[in-house]
């Protein structure tokens, strides 16, 4: 995943949006964080929904059995990823078992 | 038998149905150990117990209901078995998976596998009890659903048997018809047919043999902390939504098979979800015997008193497959599979097939339209009873497109003959190989290489051959959780899959195994499955997609996937890059030094 770096100052606003544990947990099913990057988009997420907080994120990580997919299209778990604006990043239940 | 170990009977029971004799059979200990139990040690006796090229409904093929070490033990989950037999949807190997209380009251039988051959001579009741065995006529359960059967033979027999049965589809040779037991279903390849075909309406089993356990107090301690770690995060979303929780993920990234695969994306994606359902449904939550996950969320029908299991599985055929987006038409048309004996991924997709036909003009059949809920439900209950339409498509997809001509082979969606569960070949490339190869056609019990795709390595949309060599240890995984046998639900609990699963067996079976050893019992599971095939008449070219999927791209409107595919080229070198891994030819026969290799020539 390209890295490049992006000033501060400049909002981001990111779609999170919420499927399978990470939903219910919430009691949503989207949100929109300002985050530059996924390590910063998911401390946001944390803050924004506590009851996430050591159960699907912890200090900036995902937590085991839980995935960050940027776009639909590549998952991601780096917290140094650069999100751009108007990135979804999608929160999912790892195991697709079924 | 001083040498049989621990958790083991040491031997199977063989009932002739034609001649009413049953015998014991001896397996070999070291036969246990590479084999272990469930699929692993039912493929090893369907190689000893099928003639070469035989016809999946011949009186000499067997149908087996294999055990397995862990059964009946305190492991969590372990409460499995597997059904087994050439399947007459494929023609090639099938190994089904149930749970629940007839695995462990078919233990108690004193056997570690029970062989089923020939044909009755009128529709009957296997019974195998303390006593030994019996053969009660099943005339009066004859025509019922498998639920109603096993009520009526409850009456016959008294108490304290379990019982595997099947339904009206079983009994009419639909080829992808299921047994079933308490509500669970030995669902895929269609065992129910080899049963009906053999006028056996139903099992029973009760026993009290019991198995010793190498390190009793140990497998207790183990047991209490893996039972402990299945609540934790690992299971929350089988125990809190189900599998079907899968819906919305998939439809999001445009995996989820629609309209008989003419689309990634479904538009009533939102309504059949589990969220939505449980808000305009009752819902209860019920688990197999001996599991602490319970992963089963059955959800009320209006006015209706029993409750409908809704997995992904069903969820995604009977739904977006058929373009259907109403809750109780799915919840309806499950019930009526579960009632009838019909896999629903197999049926769901049977009629889908069916849908584009018609869109087509290759079936003259107005109503048959994606999105009509009503001829859903028409077409299960004819498929089940073979009558008009039904009786073309209870043949599965692969022979009803041959009878129906035109270019329909290429867009029925089956893997030798087997129907294609709900992950898109060309937005999920692991899996495509995985379904390209499985021994017993697309699956995705046997291949889990949709979480190759899911994960960040790679490239779910340009697989190249890296992905070869994850998708066949995901494959290798399964294999051996197979034999254990324990649910997949459990994996993400187990903290090194092949350390865990060599601890269990010390416990249980005093096996001296290592993870090592485990791995190459998992290859030697994957190939004696491959060789089974090859001595029924597998050819190479079987292993493929059909030619939708290598041909014509998703839809621009995919989402994510737009305009996904996987050339014919670049599945034919995942294939052979595949076998070569596998020690086979590159065209996937296996040769002489990996038969002796696994003790299989
Ligand atoms: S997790 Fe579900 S399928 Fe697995 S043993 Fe438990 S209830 Fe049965």
């Amino acid at each position: 995943m390209a890295k490049r770096f992006v000033p501060s100052s400049i909002p981001m606003p990111i779609q999170v949006e919420l499927f399978g544990i990470p939903r219910q947990r919430a009691g949503a099913s989207e949100v929109e964080l300002d985050a530059q990057d996924l390590g910063t988009l998911l401390v946001k997420l944390g803050d924004r929904f506590p009851q996430l907080e050591h159960v699907c994120v912890e200090g900036g990580r995902l937590k085991q059995g839980y995935l960050a997919n940027l776009n639909g299209r590549q998952f991601v778990s780096d917290p140094e990823t650069i999100l751009s604006n108007g990135d979804a990043v999608l929160i999912l239940s790892a195991d697709a078992g079924g | 038998m001083t040498d049989v170990p621990p958790g083991y009977h040491g031997r199977y029971l063989r009932v002739e149905l034609s001649t009413r004799r049953a015998s014991d059979v001896p397996i070999p200990p070291d036969v246990l150990r590479r084999f272990i139990g469930g699929s692993g040690l039912g493929t090893w006796i369907l190689l000893q117990e099928t003639p070469d090229g035989i016809d999946p409904y011949a009186e000499s093929a067997p149908l087996l209901f294999v055990f397995s070490p862990l059964v009946g033990s305190p492991l969590t989950t372990s409460a499995k078995f597997v059904v087994l037999a050439k399947s007459p949807l494929t023609e090639r190997i099938n190994d089904s998976l149930s749970s629940s209380h007839f695995a462990i009251a078919g233990k108690k039988t004193g056997y570690d596998a029970i062989v089923v051959v020939g044909i009755a001579d009128e529709p009957t009741c296997l019974v195998i009890d303390e006593n030994g065995v019996r053969y009660e006529s099943a005339g009066e359960a004859w025509g019922l659903s498998s639920a109603a059967a096993t009520e009526v033979l409850k009456r016959q027999l008294g108490a304290g048997f379990r019982y595997a049965a099947i339904g009206p589809a079983g009994e009419n040779l639909v080829r992808y018809a299921t047994i079933s037991h308490d509500g669970r279903h030995a669902g895929r390849g269609g065992m129910g047919a080899v049963m009906g075909s053999k006028r056996l309406k139903a099992v029973a089993v009760r026993g009290e043999a019991t198995v010793s356990y190498h390190d009793a107090n140990g497998l207790v301690e183990y047991s209490k902390r893996l039972s402990h770690e299945s609540f934790g995060p690992a299971t929350a979303k089988y125990r809190e939504l189900g599998t079907a929780a899968n819906l919305l993920a998939f439809n999001r990234l445009a995996v989820l098979p629609t309209r008989n695969f003419q689309s990634s994306t479904f538009a009533g994606a939102a309504q059949l979800a589990p969220e939505a359902l449980a808000v305009t449904h009752e819902k209860t939550r019920a688990s197999c015997a001996a599991c602490t996950i319970g992963c089963e969320h059955i959800y009320q029908l209006g006015g209706q008193q029993t409750g409908v299991r809704m997995e992904y599985e069903n969820l995604f055929a009977l739904g977006p497959l058929c373009g259907i987006a109403v809750p109780d038409v799915v919840l309806a048309a499950s019930q009526l599979c579960d009632e009838l004996g019909l896999d629903t991924i197999s049926a769901g997709a049977s009629i889908a097939f069916a849908m584009e036909c018609a869109d087509r003009g290759y079936l003259a059949a107005p109503e048959l339209r994606f999105g009509n809920g009503d001829v859903v439900l028409r077409t299960l209950q004819q498929i089940g009873h073979r009558e008009e339409l039904g009786d073309l498509l209870a043949e599965g997809t692969r022979i009803a497109a041959g009878q129906i001509g035109y270019d329909a082979a290429d867009f029925a969606p089956h893997v030798k003959g087997l129907e294609i569960p709900g992950y898109e070949p060309r937005a999920l490339q692991a899996m495509a190989l995985g379904f390209a190869v499985g021994t017993r056609g697309a699956d995705h019990n046997r291949s889990g290489a949709y979480e190759v795709d899911f994960s960040e390595e790679y490239d779910r949309l340009n697989a190249g051959e890296e992905i070869v060599g994850p998708a066949i240890e995901k494959e290798d995984r399964a294999a051996l959780m197979d034999s254990l046998i324990l649910c997949k639900f459990l994996r993400g609990v187990l903290t090194d899959y092949y350390e865990d699963m060599a601890e269990m067996l010390q416990l249980v079976a005093g096996f001296d195994v290592t993870a090592a050893e485990l791995q190459q019992t998992a290859k030697r599971i994957v190939t004696a499955k491959k060789w089974y095939n090859i001595r029924q008449g597998w050819t190479p070219e079987e292993d493929t997609l059909p030619k939708r999927f290598l041909t014509d791209r998703l839809p621009d409107d995919s989402g994510p996937s737009a305009g996904a595919v996987l050339s014919a080229e670049r599945l034919q070198a995942l294939i052979e890059a595949y076998n070569v891994a596998r020690g086979w030819e590159p065209t996937g026969f296996v040769p002489d030094r990996s038969l002796r290799e696994f003790h299989l020539g």
